[in-house]
């Protein structure tokens, strides 16, 4: 049963990918690409939809998502409700530029972009046949890595690609609202890319919405982010969805030497489905690397957070903490992978993961997996689950504090060692609101 | 104000207090004393509504409410303070967030509007100042790596602001440096009033020499052995407590 929801969903793609490249046109570019697209399609052909017998996928089971006929051509924008949504979706007291793609096309028309001596911002559809972006993804891309990105690679028409320009600082951070809007269930499989050039510097914040609640959308979404020689990016992933929104993330990360590349991805409460993998490949020497993830989950959502760090060459520094909170019958899975290389000497990772479970069906399955072949470094990671202590509780309700009220306390607390080293302020301000606010009263009390 | 009558209470299955009876009038300043282990600390707990400990026989009453019926924060905003004799540290959660948090509920307890946070400001300020609390300590998180003393301080800093009916200090002068004892107890008799009264948890004669107690009870394996005027703490710190193994157990409240 489960395996045929799976089946039919995959014969529909099948389908689609021959009727798809009858009509690909023909120069030497977009022969590459169809190249491209042909193996990766025969990728996911063999692999399939990943299953709980994958190691990588063992608590997570997508066949569940995967049950609907959802619509491969969405159809239906409904540009009224845009505007309300980009106002929801902007961070409040904070200036910004502002890219706005709906259903994964960017709309010039609704963004305010730098400079292009800053940074260019192009449409996929654009340059996809154009021989520098072939070139720039047969370079980056991962299409070997797992069935979705592979599904990704099959289908992917439109995006954005943008490219931060050598030396230059930009000087507000680049919002990116990702909007979805469907008249039905719909399947959405946008590609990206961030280019940072030497030297530059620049703050992305990307945020994802389903606009309409009655509708259920799937994401398979993949950006591919390379990171120049001394350059640095701090990247936030905001993730505040509603239910009936599955999303799948595969954000890769190319880091040259003596880069830096900052993340934190915040998911809160809502969204059905959350699965996000975060790959760092370390290619250069002397790089840092800062990833720092919360995640509350409630209701019956499922929130698995996978992250990769290969340390490639000798003195990169990566440190990772993700904390969690898990409430109602959510669910969440942690796993983060180090893998150090022989070569990679001098190398220091750190990683933490910290889980707090605030019922007795909530549940966590949390994994760090360190592999480490180089003898001269210094790694540590540790990993707990817990419940909340009650000395502090009780201590709060000896003030006056209502119980509800000091569990989110607490909650807001526990997650502070994430939020509190969020640099921009509005931001932290921001994302501290919306723990407190996505926080319910029957979450918190168990 | 508090009226006990025959306070039993166990934790885990084991009999802490062993039949309690205790009064305290409003304006009064009582002292309990009494070796480690007594149930002091315990006595204090169960007042404020430690959920480990299990009632078993008795009574508890503030101003004619039953506080045997009250959820700990029920209890609080009734007028029962606890200082506790270890506060803990809440990395995370800010004093001052916390506080607010704290009074806007009582207030609303009591249908009063939230203070603004101008009035807030002058409030923390002026306690502050009273205690003289340190204003750096006040915008950390709540307990995080302060001293043993300063967490005391804290203490005192949280009654002050929220300004109880009860308040009960645990062990408040334990960890205290000299003058820090000296400027909480010109603190606390800045805020004793008619309507308020204290109960004193101590092992030492030195605090009650600022903070001059009304009556002084002996807390003795879970039962009030004696109660008497303040000479009687000048007589425990000169001759211990073994002294009144032999006395029988008095079930007299109050000298008054
Ligand atoms: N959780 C517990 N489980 C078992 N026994 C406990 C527990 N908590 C307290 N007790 C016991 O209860 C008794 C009274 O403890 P309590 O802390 O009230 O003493 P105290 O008079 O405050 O002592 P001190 O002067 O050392 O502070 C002690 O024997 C203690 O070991
Ligand atoms: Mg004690």
């Amino acid at each position: 049963m489960a395996t045929q929801v799976a089946t039919s969903f995959y014969n529909r793609l099948a389908d689609e990918f021959e009727t798809k490249h009858q009509f690909t046109q023909d120069t030497a570019a977009s022969d590459r690409l169809t190249q491209l697209r042909n193996n990766a399609f025969s990728i996911f052909r063999a692999k399939g939809f990943p299953s709980i017998k994958e190691e990588d996928w063992r608590f997570t089971n997508l066949v569940p998502f995967l049950d609907l006929s959802f619509d491969v051509h969405p159809a239906g924008i409904d540009t009224d409700s845009l505007q309300q949504a980009i106002n929801e979706q902007k961070i409040p007291g904070l200036d910004t530029y502002q890219l706005v793609l709906v259903n994964g096309s960017i709309r010039m028309d609704l963004s305010d972009l730098p400079t292009e001596d800053l940074v260019t911002v192009q449409p996929l559809r654009n340059i996809i046949n154009e021989s520098f972006f072939i070139d720039h993804i047969s370079n980056n891309s991962h299409v070997g890595v797992n069935a979705l990105v592979a599904l990704n690679t099959a289908f992917f028409s439109d995006g954005y690609f943008v490219e931060v320009k050598k030396n230059s600082v930009l000087d507000k951070p680049l919002l990116i609202l990702h909007l979805y809007t469907s008249d039905k269930d719909a399947f959405f499989q946008p590609r990206h890319f961030i280019v940072v050039n030497r030297n530059a510097k620049a703050e992305i914040i990307e945020r994802s919405a389903g606009i309409k609640d009655e509708t259920v959308t799937l994401t398979n979404s993949v950006l591919e982010l390379l990171i120049q020689e001394n350059a640095h990016l701090v990247h936030h992933t905001i993730q505040s969805h509603n239910n009936n929104e599955r999303w799948l993330h595969y954000n890769h990360v190319d880091q040259q030497r003596s880069s830096r590349y900052d993340n934190f991805t915040c998911t809160l409460p809502g969204a059905d489905l959350v699965r996000n993998n975060l790959e760092i490949s370390l290619n250069g020497t002397a790089t840092e690397t800062h990833l720092y993830g919360l995640y509350l989950v409630a209701d019956h959502q499922l929130t698995d957070n996978h992250t990769a760090i290969q340390h490639l060459h000798p003195s990169c520094q990566s440190n990772e903490l993700y904390k969690g909170v898990i409430m109602d019958t959510g669910k969440a899975v942690f796993n983060g992978k180090v893998f150090v290389a022989q070569d990679a000497q001098q190398t220091n990772a750190y990683q933490q993961n910290n889980n707090l479970l605030l019922s007795d069906k909530a549940q966590v399955y949390a994994k760090p997996q360190l592999e480490i072949f180089a003898d001269d470094v210094k790694c540590s990671h540790g990993c707990t689950i817990g419940q909340f202590n009650p000395e502090s509780l009780f201590y709060l309700r000896s003030r006056g504090i209502s119980e509800t009220a000091a569990r989110k306390l607490l909650v807001e607390a526990f997650a502070f060692d994430v939020t509190e080293k969020i640099d921009n302020e509005a931001v932290k301000q921001y994302v501290q609101q919306l723990i407190y606010s996505k926080l319910s009263s029957a979450s918190v009390r168990a | 104000m508090l009226t006990i009558k025959n306070l039993h209470a166990n934790i885990d299955g084991k009999e802490i207090l062993k039949g309690i009876d205790l009064q305290v009038n409003a304006g009064e300043v009582h002292a309990i004393m009494g070796p480690n282990g007594s149930g002091k600390s315990s006595l204090a707990s169960v007042l404020a509504g430690r959920e480990n400990y299990e009632v078993t026989e008795g009574e508890v009453w503030l101003d004619g409410k039953n506080v045997l019926d009250m959820k700990p924060e029920e209890r609080a905003r009734e007028g029962i303070f606890l200082a506790f004799q270890y506060p803990v540290e809440i990395p995370g959660v800010s004093n001052i967030n916390f506080l607010k948090t704290a009074l806007s509920e009582i207030r609303e307890y009591h249908n009063l509007p939230p203070l603004t946070a101008k009035e807030f400001l002058k409030l923390t300020k002026e306690k502050q100042q009273l205690v003289e609390f340190d204003a750096k300590l006040a915008n950390r998180s709540l307990n995080e790596g302060f001293s043993g003393g300063e967490k005391k301080r804290n203490e005192i800093f949280q009654l002050a602001m929220l300004e109880p009916k009860l308040n009960i200090l645990d062990e408040t002068d334990s960890g205290l440096d000299i003058d820090a004892l000296r400027i909480v107890s010109n603190g606390v008799n800045k805020l004793r009033a008619a309507n308020n009264a204290f109960v004193l948890i101590t092992h030492y004669q030195r605090l009650l020499e600022y903070i001059v107690p009304d009556v002084v009870h002996v807390l003795y394996d879970g039962k009030i052995v004696k109660s008497g005027t303040k000479e009687l703490a000048l007589e425990l710190e000169e001759r211990g407590y073994d002294w009144l193994k032999e006395e029988t157990p008095v079930h007299a409240s109050s000298t008054q």
